[in-house]
């Protein structure tokens, strides 16, 4: 650190500070604030204070089917990820392969597509007359095309596919910076590879996860894209009513007490699982 | 995994189990979830030469015809140039910001280092969508060019990862030099510009190239603030698979991902991947 050079340092972080005041912090506080605004058809909003956007997305069935839909889809996204992922983050951080970073090139390349390109994979390979469709009656398994878009499940599979990265990299380097030797004292001191893996590795791990599992799910819980062209009409997020809301509806406040919402789920899950991880470690 | 430990552990092991099975599985699985993570893609780039319907088995031959169409397409060109200049620029202005910012992060913040390195990934927790939208928004009661907001909000979501991968860069950089520069009376502006920049130019080259990319392939920001003039490649991919599918969007996005995969490739070479995406 070069000391005496605090104005020198205040000048270089002043464009940082002016660029996310000037186009982060200052637009979506506005419209966050926004949510307690009065609906107006000819204005947007008129700025009396008011709770019912809140009360109408907290008591009408319709918003709240949308929001449990939401949380249902982010919570399946995080544990499949974290079924699929894990094991992957295990093997890349004990592998002594030659092509160790070529592998971890390949969990990388995929993120650095978009989403648009991952989400038009599945189209391609679950549409009525996508791979799997044509496979399977091609080879006389089925007579007609299986309906898998407009699903749920096809939902969650994408999504999976695409945020799977976001919990690799995090387990990755919790499991990367253990020291091998733990693992060792654990199985000369007669424990099983189970036992080893449950009692030393997981344990030593948790920091990963616990990352790996917020940002997937604050990820899956804001998808807009993937949930629109895999789920049709079936599927209905938040982020999509925030996008319906702004786009056809024109109703702002509204949007805005979506999006209050889907950033106040956020902020409790990180909250919830930092506090559980932070239990956790003091348990062990 | 046991292979990888010395001969020690391996006598201790040798007795448990097999030496294998338990691994083989797992080799297995990670082969099943690697085929689960590129599928879809490789997919894409497979039916792109595919000369009828999208998807179809078994393949009817090889063709180029969808890269002919894509050729032929005025909207997917023009949308392909505009985010190939919004990249650019986008990727250009949070390079700057990134090094200035990084270099005072490192060199100037001190103990504070880690609070402001946690704040600059700040838009990597707001929902992009919301992002998107506030800008919407703002533009309502400011008069600012629309393409002003698209590009300022390109430059706000590639902001982290141009810092992440120029603050790894700048930690491998003694700064012995520069303070012997500084004692040697050169002003700090000159120090930065004549002395760190070209040290860490292969970081500032892959955090360019990196901003690049999440520029490019970005769907959430330019959902709303696209319009007439300026519709980036994946709003329009976008907004056209919702009515209709045909392979011309496989042979897009095969150019699309064969781009990527060469910048990829690039940043790999110079810093790694794995700096950038800190992990």
């Amino acid at each position: 650190m070069l000391a005496t050079g605090r104005g020198f340092g205040k000048a270089l972080l002043a464009p940082i500070v002016l660029f996310y005041g000037v186009f982060l912090i200052a637009p979506v506080s506005f419209f966050l604030i926004m949510s307690v605004f009065r609906y107006d058809a000819l204005l947007l909003y008129r700025p009396d204070l008011t709770g019912e956007n809140f009360a109408r997305l907290l008591f009408d069935p319709f918003y709240r089917g949308i929001i449990i839909l939401t949380l249902k889809i982010a919570a399946l996204t995080t544990f499949f990820s974290l079924l699929l992922g894990y094991p992957l983050a295990y093997q890349l951080s004990r592998t002594r392969s030659a092509w160790r970073g070529v592998l971890l090139f390949l969990v990388v390349a995929p993120l650095m597509t978009g989403v648009i390109v991952r989400t038009y994979g599945w189209i391609v390979l679950m549409g009525s007359e996508g791979l799997i469709n044509s496979l399977l009656v091609w080879l006389g398994i089925i007579a007609q095309p299986l309906k898998m878009l407009s699903t749920e499940t096809a939902v969650v599979i994408a999504l999976v596919h695409i945020l799977m990265p976001y919990m690799v990299f995090p387990v990755f380097s919790a499991l990367a910076s253990q020291d091998p030797n733990l693992e060792r004292a654990a199985s000369t001191l007669g424990a099983s590879r189970l036992r080893t893996f449950t009692e030393v590795t997981l344990p030593l791990s948790r920091s990963g996860v616990v990352m790996g599992s917020v940002l997937v799910f604050t990820l899956s819980a804001g998808a807009v894209v993937t949930p629109t062209l895999l789920g049709g009409k079936n599927v209905s997020m938040l982020g999509q009513q925030i996008y319906d809301l702004v786009l056809h509806t024109l109703n702002w406040p509204l949007a805005s007490a979506v999006a209050f919402i889907l950033v106040a789920l956020q902020f409790s899950i990180i909250f919830l699982y930092l506090q559980g991880s932070r239990r956790g470690a003091r348990a062990t | 995994m046991a292979r990888a430990q010395p001969e020690a552990s391996r006598l201790v092991e040798s007795g448990a189990s097999v030496p294998g099975f338990g691994a083989l599985a797992l080799r297995l699985l990670v082969a099943a979830i690697y085929l689960f993570l590129l599928g879809p893609i490789l997919i894409v780039v497979v039916t792109s030469f595919d000369p009828t319907t999208a998807g179809a088995f078994p393949p009817k031959g090889v063709s180029l015809r969808w890269y002919g169409e894509f050729f032929k397409s005025d909207s997917f060109l023009a949308a392909f140039r505009f985010s190939l200049q919004l990249g650019l620029l986008a990727a250009s202005i949070a390079t700057g910001i990134g090094v200035i910012t990084s270099y005072a992060l490192v060199r100037y913040l001190g103990r504070r280092r880690e609070f402001g390195q946690t704040l600059v990934m700040l838009p990597a927790v707001v929902p992009q969508i919301i992002i998107s939208i506030s800008l919407l928004l703002a533009l309502s009661f400011v008069p600012f060019p629309e393409f002003g907001s698209l590009l300022a909000g390109h430059v706000v979501i590639c902001l982290p990862f141009a810092i992440a991968g120029i603050t790894a860069s700048l930690d491998g950089v003694d700064a012995e030099l520069e303070a012997a520069a500084l004692t040697l009376g050169a002003s700090r502006w000159r120090v930065l510009a004549e002395i760190v920049v070209p040290l860490v130019a292969p970081g500032i080259i892959s955090a360019f190239i990196f901003a690049f990319i999440v520029s490019f392939g970005d769907a959430y920001i330019a959902l709303f603030l696209s319009g007439p003039g300026m519709t980036t490649l994946p709003i329009e991919i976008f907004s056209y698979i919702q009515w209709e599918s045909s392979p011309v969007i496989a042979a897009i996005t095969s150019v699309q991902i064969l781009l990527i995969l060469v910048l990829g490739l690039a940043v790999e070479r110079l810093v790694g991947l794995r700096k950038i995406m800190r992990f």
